[in-house]
This record gives structure tokens, sequence and C-alpha cells, in this order.
């Protein structure tokens, strides 16, 4: 095996009920052809029964996770290739648990603990053999144990120094459920990527204004296994195909200008062919040259309308750090619960299960069963959840009050058991997350009286215009570098906390005649779920807004965790009417722009 | 980490490494075609100049280099394929001073270290000469602005801080432009047989149960680099390196790590190592894993040691080498061991070293320091660093010293990094060399005259070892891993364990007495603040006076609880 360094120091998780013991494994058939589940079942069942260090209790719980992933990536930029590849690789994750459903050595962080010389998760052989899973498996149990021992014995120490020790479980019980599907294996020859890459991103040098462009095909298939000594078998597979393109420009007063195009399917055969990608990417360029000579926007407060696709993407910045109901991890490190705080992590709803907290004609669901709505595929579909189990469908909020939250396997205060919402990427710590988020209510208004009544809230604040946001910046995507985006997440990471907010593309909409107008250089500030308690109009219309949630550094299930892409992200989406939020701060550009490069850009053409 | 400490751990870690690659071909005149690449760079660069050099600041200098690098990857490990993979990618990169040769904005702050703007972008592969100069364009002026920057930030701090004598040297040398455009070089990789060859090498590890972990790497590089400066350098020529590395991990009972490592590095196809040398070589991995796990501790000891001419290579580019880097002299933070040295006596005076980047093979055997023009566009000179025990001078890159102000050829880095001085092939010499045979005796007699019961010999080094992996462990500045204690009253030598050298190393130098007549190459790959690049180090056996030692710190991560499932007795009848 290879090791790598975890992703995160954001850890742990899990926990619910009373005390059982080693519950037993479920077997797999003979006649499996898999290896795989072979190599895991026996290496599971020795542990299970063997795995011990003297006067000191054995494993309660042991989890294997496995993670088959074939991608094939292809990065052009006007036309020209800049990357091209394929490739195949597996994952290993190992949960390894001492004490008892009640108490466990797992939700507990600390800057302690047991350094291994492989550590618990790796890199393994891709050939689905036998022998060298084993080997690895052995390895990383025994490590994961001894981790677990060490994690064990400090949490325990610091329990006694705390006044009140939580009384909540550290993990619940559920039902086991064995289900082997079969293994999809990808086919790269049906389509000719690499020239699909080159002649869609040609369409972009028609545009000799943007200063750079990257459009990235990413397709790719996951095997995801998983068993643990309560009896689970899981083997699932999945497949995702994206392009996502960034541009960018400057405009005349040397503001930096930037445009983004995703496109999530199921499957690369049912990704747009060139010709179609090509010309959206021509109205993003188009998009960006008008917001180029656009004027950069005043300071506001007022009513503003998201319309469509930005309703969904501002909804899953706001919602997604106060969906779940799992407490966090017990630490010893005071910095960790500011980290959370800083990335926006803080709940809004925690402690409100009950009480109003959307429009009373305003519901909240979500659910993963839903393949698809109104003929549009949804992402967030799956049947197991990555701790194996059942997605259900969860209703949040009934009527504007708040009835339900997302969980994993690890309970909260005032919730014990998983929904079926515990979600992860490339194994990181699984973690209770949207799927498919609706926004529901009654009596929406069709575009017309939508903007009508848009525009006299906006008269009767005393506007001459308000703004509408067409769409919603995703930095992860629009990022040509992955410093810029580092750099973003930098500068941004303390404001999303309090509710900043970054549209893309915005107009403004006169009161007197309706006219709009782009104007570019404003964010949005302290928009929070609590603004979302009154909402003064909002459409008939029901817009699935695709993303990936940025499973990184702990992102996921923060209002950074949005800020995602293809890579490494993980499916969602959420399905909306477009919104009028009241008293919305919108803060235009303030500052120096950055001084013109002192040369043009060369010629595009050959 | 403070920047302070932030560079010593750099230091500390750099390492020889393992993996090779380097060498080029460098061809005479330039008959072909200017490369597409070329092209575009050139005229990015003019139109760049025209305009930057009357901006305010004005830019002096730019350069730009694009790294064209093809790139296969055969990992194996304990018997399975880990991943088959090739690439290839173009990597730009862009530098524009501004100020002056004597003050620009990279001019190194005391206690600062200088914001720090990644020097680099990936560009398209395909020639595409208007693509190529949109990137070139966007890249120029991003590190133009970042200049701007930084100058400001200099001129503020050169204000309010005292000056050291150093920082009275120029920040950039001048050098004579270069011409040369060589052969497009490329490699062609069948990954097939190298995937079934991964899984028998790392297989046959795990017939040992002793062997927890094996991983083995091939991987083949073929890279063609571009350069292009304001000064009239205009270069491409290409490299192609081919490599195989073993590693295996284990773990002595009470908790010790134990690996081994091997590389072999070729330049030419069909030079790949046969599978009955591999093989072999692995035995000898095992036979030393396993002996390595059974051997005991050493006690403190100081006497007399014999480095083999491997692990007196490592030794020499650890502790000698590294700080005969130009750069380490004029940063306030260095231990600047032997700034003011120069002129004297440092080493015994039968001992040379050299370093020499010009040099492609010693022996038939590939010398990995090997290049031909540096990664400022500098040519590779031969430089005499000891000569006869006296200090002559440093590596240096383009960034001069008061007193050596121009480069020689040594400035080097990976790529996405700033260059700095850095080795090639370090090679020592004597002018008092026995056989190694009787170097072995004179360590004999020498433990009897000191009155030890025995003598050190040790075989083999690690300096700090990075593995392609990336992420397998970090060792030390000098670690011996191989040790032997060579017993005055005839007993056989006795394999021991968890040795570190102590004390200062330099002083061990001083007191090296003989050394052997047949010079070893260790081939590697160097990290340090420029990244890691490929080196050699070529030294023969020493023979040192006085040598202090003591037990290493182990980890206390026992070894497994149970056994390998495929040596498990209570697991016969299991599917294998």
């Amino acid at each position: 095996m290879r090791k790598f360094s975890t992703i995160a120091l954001l850890v742990a998780f899990v926990l619910p009920f009373t005390a059982k013991p080693v519950a037993a494994q479920a077997a797999v058939p003979e006649t499996e052809t898999d290896q795989t589940l072979h190599a895991m079942h026996d290496e599971m069942e020795r542990a299970r029964t063997r795995l011990q260090l003297p006067g000191v209790d054995k494993p309660f719980y042991i989890e294997y996770r496995l993670l088959d992933i074939d991608v094939r990536a292809v990065t052009s930029s006007f036309g020209a290739l800049i990357s091209s590849s394929n490739t195949r690789n597996r994952f290993m994750s190992i949960d390894v648990r001492v004490g008892d459903y009640h108490l466990d050595s797992s939700n507990f962080v600390s800057e302690d603990g047991f350094q291994g010389f492989l550590g618990s998760t790796g890199e393994v052989g891709i050939d689905h053999d036998y022998n060298s899973l084993r080997q690895d498996l052995w390895l990383s149990t025994d490590q994961a144990y001894k981790q677990a021992v060490t994690q064990m014995s400090l949490k325990q120490s610091f329990l006694r120094s705390l006044t009140k020790p939580p009384e909540i479980d550290d993990f619940s019980q559920t039902t086991p459920v064995v289900k082997v599907d079969p293994r999809i294996e990808p086919d790269w020859t049906t389509r000719n990527w690499d020239e699909e890459s080159r002649q869609a991103s040609a369409a972009l040098r028609n545009f000799p204004q943007l200063n750079a462009t990257r459009v990235n095909y990413y397709l790719v298939y996951f095997t995801y296994y998983l068993m643990n000594t309560e009896g689970t078998i899981i083997r699932s597979s999945r497949h995702l195909a994206a392009i996502e393109a960034a541009l960018d420009t400057t405009a005349g007063d040397g503001m930096a200008l930037h445009d983004f195009y995703a496109v999530y399917v199921a499957k690369p055969g049912d990704l747009p062919d060139p010709a179609t990608v090509g010309k959206s990417l021509a109205q993003a360029g188009t998009e960006l040259m008008t917001m180029r000579q656009s004027p950069i926007v005043s300071d506001f407060t007022g009513p503003v309308l998201f319309q469509g696709a930005a309703s969904g993407a501002m909804l899953a910045q706001a919602l997604a750090p106060s969906l779940s109901g799992a407490r966090p991890p017990l630490s010893t490190m005071p910095a960790f619960d500011e980290i959370m705080q800083r990335m926006g992590g803080r709940s809004e709803w925690s402690g409100r299960v009950g009480t109003r907290v959307l429009p009373a004609n305003m519901s909240l669901i979500d659910d993963p069963t839903l393949k698809e709505f109104n003929g549009e595929p949804l992402l967030g579909n799956y049947e197991i959840d990555d701790e194996g189990v059942k997605g259900q469908r969860v209703q949040i909020v009934e009527n504007g009050t708040l009835k339900n939250l997302l969980m994993s396997r690890r309970p909260g205060p005032e919730f014990m058991n998983s929904n079926g919402h515990a979600r992860s990427a490339l194994l990181s710590d699984t973690r209770p997350l949207s799927s498919n988020l609706f926004l529901q209510a009654t009596g929406g208004l069709n575009a017309a009286d939508l903007k009508k009544k848009f525009l006299e809230a906006c008269h009767d604040d005393g506007h001459e215009w308000c703004l509408e946001i067409r769409s919603m910046d995703n930095p992860a995507i629009s990022s040509i570098r992955q410093e810029d985006f580092s750099e973003f997440i930098g500068a941004i990471a303390g404001g999303v906390a309090s509710g900043e907010r970054i549209p893309l593309v915005m107009y403004r909409v006169y009161v007197a005649d309706g006219r709009e107008e782009m104007v570019r250089g404003g964010h949005i500030e302290g928009l929070q779920l609590r603004s979302l308690r009154n909402i003064p109009a909002y459409g008939d219309d029901e817009t699935v807004f695709p993303y990936m949630q940025n499973p990184q550094g702990g992102f996921a299930g923060t209002a950074l965790g949005a800020f995602g892409s293809a890579q490494g992200g993980i499916p969602s989406t959420v399905v909306a009417p477009s919104l009028v939020i009241d008293e919305v701060e919108v803060r235009g550009f303030h500052g120096e722009p950055r001084r013109l490069p002192l040369v043009d850009a060369p010629p595009l053409t050959k | 980490m403070t920047p302070t400490h932030r560079a010593r751990v750099l230091f500390r870690s750099i390492a020889i490494a393992v993996a090779a690659c380097g060498f080029l071909a460098v061809a005479g005149a330039a008959q072909a075609p200017t490369p597409a690449v070329l092209v575009a760079m050139k005229e990015e660069l003019d139109r760049s100049m025209a305009a930057m050099s009357n901006g305010d600041p004005a830019a002096y200098f730019i350069s730009s280099t694009v790294a064209d690098r093809q790139y296969s990857e055969v990992s194996g490990s304990n018997g399975a394929l880990l991943t088959s993979t090739e690439t290839r990618a173009r990597w730009l990169e862009v530098q524009t001073r501004v100020g002056t040769y004597q003050l620009d904005d990279t001019h190194k702050l005391a206690d600062r270290q200088p914001s720090w703007t990644s020097p680099g972008t990936s560009v398209v592969i395909d020639d595409d000469v208007p693509v190529l100069r949109r990137e070139i364009w966007r890249e120029t002026n991003r590190q133009y602005r970042a200049a701007t920057e930084a100058l400001i930030k200099v001129k503020t701090s050169q204000q309010v801080q005292v000056q050291t004598a150093e920082g009275n040297a120029p920040d950039f040398s001048r050098e004579k432009p270069h011409v040369s455009v060589g052969p497009h070089v490329e490699i062609k990789v069948d990954r097939k047989p190298w995937e079934e060859k991964v899984r028998k090498y790392t297989a046959a590890f795990s017939k040992s149960p002793e062997v927890l972990n094996s991983i083995a790497t091939f991987t083949a590089l073929g890279m063609n680099q571009y350069q292009v400066n304001t000064e009239g350098t205009q270069l491409a020529f290409g490299q192609v390196h081919y490599r195989l590395e073993l590693y295996v991990q284990s773990k002595a009972p009470d908790g010790m790590d134990i690996n081994r490592y091997a590389n072999f590095d070729w330049l030419n196809p069909k030079d790949a190592p046969d599978d009955k040398v591999v093989f072999a070589r692995i035995q000898t991995m095992i036979a030393e894993t396993e002996a390595l796990d059974k051997a005991p501790l050493v006690d403190p000891y100081a006497g007399p040691a014999l480095l083999t001419g491997r692990a007196a290579a490592v030794f020499f580019h650890e502790v000698f080498g590294h700080r005969a880097e130009g750069f380490r002299q004029k940063d306030i933070n260095e231990g600047q061991t032997f700034t003011s040295k120069i002129g004297e006596q440092i080493l015994p005076d039968f001992i040379s070293i050299k370093d020499d980047p010009t040099q492609a093979a010693l022996d038939q055997q590939m010398l990995l320091g090997n290049y031909a023009f540096d990664d400022e566009g500098v040519p590779a000179q031969n430089v005499q660093l000891v000569d006869h025990g006296v200090l002559k001078t440093f590596l240096m890159s383009r960034s001069p010293l008061v007193s050596i102000p121009q480069s020689n050829g040594h400035g080097r880095r990976q790529l996405g990094f700033v260059p700095v001085a850095r080795q090639g092939n370090l090679i020592v010499s004597s002018s008092k060399a026995v056989t190694n045979d009787q170097l072995r005796e004179q360590l004999i007699a020498m433990v009897k005259s000191q009155g030890k019961p025995f003598g050190l010999l040790i075989d083999d080094i690690a300096g700090g070892f990075t593995f392609t992996g990336r992420q397998q462990p970090q060792a030390f500045q000098v670690l011996p891993l191989v040790v032997y204690k060579v017993y005055a009253d005839g007993r056989p030598d006795q394999l021991v364990r968890g040795v570190d050298i102590v004390g200062t190393p330099l002083v061990s130098l001083t007191k090296i007495v003989a050394t052997g007549d047949t010079p070893d190459i260790f081939n590697g790959y160097c990290g340090a603040e420029s990244g890691s690049v490929p080196v050699a180090a070529v030294a023969p056996a020493i023979l040192i006076s006085e040598m202090e030692v003591q037990k290493k710190e182990t980890s206390t991560d026992k070894p497994p609880i149970l056994p390998p499932p495929a040596h498990d007795p209570e697991e016969k009848g299991q599917r294998q």
C-alpha cells in the first residue's frame, strides 16, 4: 500500500445507542467471484475474532471502505490541449472502534494520539486480487485498532476533566444491509474526448479579450465497497461526467472579472456534443464581455431577486451549515471550534426544532431517493448512503416549522438515528449532507407577476432600481489556478460565516420602466438563514441547480461547501423557486482596481 | 512554522534521496527548425521587454522557461499493481526582475520570507503559437505585477534594516548569453511489461513474513526544456531518464522502523536491469531486512569508523555539499559554516572535492547530476570546491556573493520552484588511497591502538529518504542504515541497529585519516529549498579516526499484533 496523508483535520464522527457486543459478520457467498469481497471478509473476520492487545478491549466495531476510481480528465484552452489523462486508483479507509455504542473511541479530536508507521488509510492495488488486499487490510486494521485504543484512553481522561460529559451516544445502531450490485466498468473509447474538448474550447477563440480560459472534461466511474462487523456488505457503482469551464478577463478600468460554465450528467454518453458545448461557452463569453462594459454597482440595501439557479446556489450556501443534526466532535483543542465557526460551520437551526424557521407556506425536503425532477436528472440520488444506511426522504421544514435534521450514524442533541444522509468523497469522513434539497412553496407567482411584485417592493422601499441576481459565483470552478481558489478561500473564509455571498451575474432593474442593466463588482453581506424567515415574494418556477459539494478540508456542510467542483465533489442539487429577499446588503466595489497590463494581449488568430 | 524554523527543517531534510534522472543530449549546431514553443517565447519576450523596460519600475531582465514533460509511472505493491499512468504536460515559468542587478525585487529581507508568487502555470501541449503566446503574456504580466509589489517592500525595508556584509552583494549576476538548439527527445514506453514486473518484484518480497509492505516503481521521463531571456540566451535541450525503485518496510520487535531501498537508473531502454539482477537485489534487501529486524541495538560509542564508498558519498553530500551552496552564505538564518573560510584548510590535505555536472558517466555508470545548462540558462561548469583540503569556492547560481560575482552553472530547481545553488555531481577524490582491504586492516589496527573492542563499518546512509510516493517517511540528515561492529579480535562482523551519528559531523570530516581507492556512486534526488533535483555523489571509502554514535529514538508503534495473513498458521486452507 502507499500511504496518503488524510484529508482534513476535522476527524471522526460516529455515534448512538446502548452497548451491544460485537455482532456477527455477514458471509460472502462462496460463488462470489469478486476477490475484493472475500479478502475484506476474511481479514475482517480474523481481526474481529483475534485482534486484541493484552489487557485492552477488543474492537466492538470494524468497518472497511474501499473505493475504485477510474478518471478520464481532459483540459483545453482556446482549442488547444493542455492535458489529457486516464488514471485508475483504489483507496481504502479503515475504521476500528473500541468501547461501545454509547461511548467509543471516535468523535474526539486531540493533538496527541497514535502515530503509526502506515496509518489506517492508503492507496492499495488495483488488481482486485486477494493476497495483496489482505496484506494491506491487515496492516491498516492493526494501525486503526492501535489508534482507537490510544484515542479511547485520551478521550476518557478528557471526559473526566469535564464537569458534565455529553450524554449523547457516540454511535447509533442501524439495520445491516447486504447489497452487492454489479460493478460497472467504464468504456472511454466511445467518444474522442481530447478532440471534443479541443473543439468545444475553440469557441472561445472568438473572444480576444479573454485573458485565459480552461475547459475541463472530467469523467469518473466509482465502485464503493463497505463492509462492517454488524453484517453490512455493500458494493455499488456510480458514475458522473462533467464539463467545467473558467473564463477570465480584465475590464477597461483594471477590474479582474471571470465567468464559468458547468454541466453535470450521470454518465459520459449523456454529455452534450462539442458544438452544443461551444455554443454555451460562447454565451458565457458574451456574458463576460457584457460584464466588462457594465457599470460598477454602488452600495445598496433593499429587496433582491434571486432568479432561477441563483436562488438554488444561494440556498446551497446559506442552508448547508444548518442542516446537520450531528453534534460536533469533542475536542481538546479550542482552535477546533474556532476553525469550524470561521468556515461558517455553525448551525443556525440547532436547538430550534419545532419553531418557525421559514415562511409558513414553505417546506424544505431532502430526498436522495429521487432520480429526476420534471425530466431533469437529480445528481444527489443514491439508494444507500456511505455508512450503509438506506437513503431516506427527510421533511426538514414543514409549513415553515423545523421538523427534522439530516442525520448520519453520529447522533446529535435532537435526533439519535441515521436517516441515510452520511456522505463523503474519496473516502473522507462521512458527515450528514444534503442530497436533493427541495424548497417548496405554495402560491408562487408567474414570472411577470413576480417581477411586478419585486418592483413594487423596490418602489415601496424608496429605490429607483433594485438588484436581480441571475447567477452566483463558484470560485472552485471559475478560478483558473488552484492558487487563486486558495487565495479566495483564505480571503473569504471569515466572511461566509457572517453571510458573505458572491454573486456573479447581477442586473439593476429600474422601477420606472422595468429596464434591466448588467452591473459588476458587488458582493452580498450578512445574508444568513434568518434572512429567509420572511420572503416577500417567490416564483412558481422550480429550477434545478446541480452542484458539487466541496469535501475538502472540512468544507462540506459549511457555507464554503457549495464551492466544489467535479474533482472530488459530492454531487448534489437544490430545487427552488426564484426568491425575493428583503433587506439584502450589497456592497459595491471599493478600493483600487489593479493597473492594466503594460503590454496588450497578443492576437489569438493563427 | 516560523520562516526560520522552516528553513532549518528544509535544510535538514535535504537528502539525497533516492532516484535519479538527469542527463542530456546536447547537440552542437542548431540546424533543426526553431520549435514552435521557442518562437512563441521569443515573440512575447521581445514584446514584454520593449514595454516593461520602460515601465515604472522598469524591468531589467525577463526570462521564460517551458518544460515539456512526458512521464510514465508504473507502481506495484505487495504483489499487485498500484497505478499505471502516463502524462504529458508543459509547464511555463516566467521571471521578470525589476530594479537593477544590484538591487531588485528578489532581494532577501532579513527575517522575512519573500512573498511567494508561484513562478509558473501549465500551458497547452499542442503547438498552437497564438495560444502559447497568450499564456506567456498572461504569466509575464502576473510576474511583473508581483515583482513591482515586491520591489516596493524591498525598498521600504532597506531604509529601516541594518545591512549585513553579504547584503551588499548584487541580487543578480550578469552572464553571457548562450544559444543552443539541441534535438528533441521522446520516450516510448510500453507499460504492460512493467505492470507485470512490478507485480512480480513486490510479490517476491511478500515471501518474507518480515516484509510488511513493499513498493516497486518504474518511471520514465522524457523532458524537453526551452529557455529564453532578455540577455540573448536561447536554449532547447532534452533529457531522458528511466528508473526503477524498490522499497520495503519492516518493524523490529521493539517497534523500530526498518526500511530498505534500492534504485536502478538508465538512459537507454535497452539498459533496463535484467530480472535476474533485480531479483538478486530483492533477495539482498530481504536478507538485510530480516537481519536488521534481529540485530541488537548499538550502545553509545566513540571510536574509529569506516564508511564504504556509497555511505561516504552520501555523507559528503549531506555534510559538506549542502554547506558549499552559495546562497546559504548570504542568508543570515543559515549556519554559514564555511562563509569566511575560503582559502583555509577545512579537510585533510589529501582530500579534494569538485562538483562536475558536465560529467555524464563514471566507469560507464551514469551520473544523475549531469546537465548541460542549469535552470538559469548558464552552462554547467566543473567547480573545484576543495583542493587538497583547502576550500576554494562555492557552488553558485546567479545570486552572487561579494567575493564571487558570477554563476558557475549550479542554479537548479524542481519545476515550480525558484532556482538556487545546488549540487550536481559531487566527486570526492583522494591522494592517500589504499585498497579497501588495506583500509579495513587500518581500521582494525586503529581499534587496537585506541584500546577499543570494536570499530564501526557504515555501509549505507539514509540522507533523508524520499520516495517517489511523496508520503513515505521523512528521515534525517545523516542516519546510518546499515552498520556493522568490526571486532579487533577477529570475530565476524556483527550487524547492529539504531545508530545515530552525534556530535558535529563536520568534525568527522577533519578526522578522515585515509581513503579507499575505488570510487562508489550514489545517484539520487536531493530535496531542498528549490525542490527535488537529480544529483550524484561519488566518493571512495573513508576511514575516520573518531566518530561518536548513540542509540536513535525509536518508534513506539509495535509490530502488528496478528501475523501476516499469508503466513498465519491458523489461516491454512484460505484462498491464496
